[in-house]
């Protein structure tokens, strides 16, 4: 517990990259959200948060994970208590499948059901002089 | 002293966790500090996944959901 590792997190950008290099995404929304809406890649896992503790012998030791799901917060808990089970090669998906929709990334469903208004300002909001923000 | 700790990421529900908590102590007499933990890397730490979690004395109790004012009167006694 006191080794404490910090998350890594990555945007959904990256996290193309990730899969292109064989990383599994693992989502931990519950039933009804994944129901709704899903991402569209072919090596993805759904674990609810709220079975996670039971059942997070599912996800593989042996392949990169990167964590998911509707904004980035439960999915950041999800990613540190995997660490804190052994895990090593976690990520968190940062912004989670609100972001991953915004930027035209795959995926199956109700796109509607994340983006209620489109007007918000976000981090990534490319603005003075950041280039290329990889958001 | 008993030490009571709610854990969680500062949702409506956590703060209804707290408040009952707050109650809870002023109801049962028993003496006990109450404070929130919200700090995500803190949250890790503790293996949190889902929220609130009622904490006493490093014991989690009881996990996603809200605890009731009678509930956490119970668990102050034991």
């Amino acid at each position: 517990m006191s080794d404490q590792t910090l998350v890594k997190e990555i945007c959904p950008t990256t996290t193309q990259e990730w899969i292109k290099n064989g990383a599994l995404l693992v989502d931990v929304r519950e039933n009804d959200e994944v129901e709704t809406l899903s991402f569209d890649v072919s090596k993805i896992m759904h674990i609810p948060l709220s079975e996670f503790a039971e059942r997070f012998q599912e996800v593989p030791k042996d392949v990169p994970l990167v964590m998911v799901c509707r904004s980035g917060a439960r999915s950041l808990r999800a990613a540190g208590y995997l660490m804190n089970q052994g895990y090593e090669n976690v990520v968190n998906m940062q912004h989670g499948i609100i972001r991953w929709v915004q930027k035209g990334f795959p995926t199956k469903g109700d796109t509607q059901s994340v983006l209620p208004t489109q007007s918000n300002g976000s981090c990534c909001t490319p603005s003075s002089g950041e280039s290329s923000s990889c958001c | 002293m008993k030490e009571i700790k709610i854990l969680g990421t500062g949702c409506s529900k956590c703060n209804v966790t707290y408040q009952n908590a707050l109650e809870a102590v002023k109801r049962s007499g028993i003496e006990a500090n109450v404070s929130k933990i919200d700090d995500i890397m803190q949250l890790m730490e503790l293996n949190v996944l889902v929220t609130p979690v009622l904490m006493i004395d490093g014991q989690q109790l009881i996990k996603g959901r809200v605890a009731d004012i009678n509930e956490i009167v119970e668990l102050l006694k034991k």
